[in-house]
């Protein structure tokens, strides 16, 4: 195949294709142009092979990105960390109508820590390691909340928090690994 | 079968092209089989992204094969059904079929 712009074309496939399907595929391709460049015109299979580059960016691009496997979980373990401070707020706010002391309350505390299994749960079940990485993000938060916020929290209440995420990311991961399954026949 | 793992309907159509074509399953050859199948011109990035999917989940296995000329030199990746795979192909059948039985309209005269 010594078309220039096919050479092109290769060129931008070879630059998005991940480095271990790079050869098949491109191998692929090629043999299946020239089957078609036989078989009918070469102008006709110079537009098929156009039309498959342009259709398999996307899905090319999206097995890059979800190859690079630390950045996918360290993506879930963010919105997993997002998805925990949004229902600790929301936990919060419903238990302040309970409490005058709302922010440090054991009831918002045991009501988040099922909550905080579940969404664990989730996450690793889209990434393996997901909670691990949730459980780091946890304990570096709480530490340098610890250390360095200016708030005064009661004691009691930094030891809960210290134990309470990092329990609840091991029990989520946990459960990922016992979820029910169906026996095949 | 894991429930996580049920196969989508691109990764349905796509193991069961290797399936079929048995030794001779690589990137072109699934895709043909799938066009020629459905007479949809499925793009290799797809299959390739199907294909990717099915082995991390060790619904097929893969294996490289040697480089030759019509491919620019390039070796093939042959691809082949593992019993997991199978089992996760006979699974979705059995489903399709409790889900159809009976439905008018969906079976010819």
């Amino acid at each position: 195949m010594r078309d220039r712009t096919l050479q092109v074309l290769n060129w931008i496939l070879s630059r998005i294709v991940p480095v271990t399907e790079r050869e098949p595929l491109l191998g692929d391709l090629t043999e299946e142009y020239e089957l078609r460049a036989s078989e009918g015109s070469p102008s006709t299979a110079r537009q098929w092979y156009l039309r498959q580059v342009c259709a398999s960016v996307a899905s090319l691009l999206w097995i890059r990105l979800t190859s690079i496997a630390w950045i996918s979980t360290t993506a879930v373990a963010l919105l997993a960390y997002i998805a925990v401070g949004v229902v600790e707020l929301i936990v919060n706010e419903v238990t302040s109508s309970v409490s005058a002391n709302a922010a440090y309350n054991p009831l918002g505390m045991l009501i988040t820590f099922p909550m905080v299994v579940l969404i664990v749960y989730f996450a690793a079940r889209l990434r393996r390691n997901a909670g691990l990485v949730l459980a780091t993000l946890m304990l570096v938060s709480v530490t340098a909340m610890t250390l360095w916020g200016a708030e005064s929290v009661p004691l009691w209440y930094r030891i809960a928090y210290f134990f309470a995420g990092p329990s609840a990311t091991l029990v989520g991961s946990v459960l990922r690994r016992f979820r029910p399954t169906g026996e095949a026949r | 079968m894991k429930r996580e793992d049920a196969l989508g309907s691109l990764e349905h159509i796509v193991l069961l092209a290797v399936m079929r074509l048995g030794a001779n399953a690589y990137g072109m050859t699934v895709r043909r089989e799938i066009e020629s199948a459905t007479g949809r011109d499925i793009s290799i990035g797809a299959v390739y992204a199907t294909l990717m999917r099915l082995e991390s989940k060790g619904f097929i296995r893969s294996h490289a094969g040697a480089p030759t000329a019509e491919r620019g030199g390039r070796a093939k990746r042959y691809f082949r059904t593992t019993a997991d795979g199978e089992s996760a192909l006979r699974t979705t059948h059995e489903i399709i079929v409790k889900l159809s039985a009976g439905l008018k309209g969906l079976h010819h005269t």
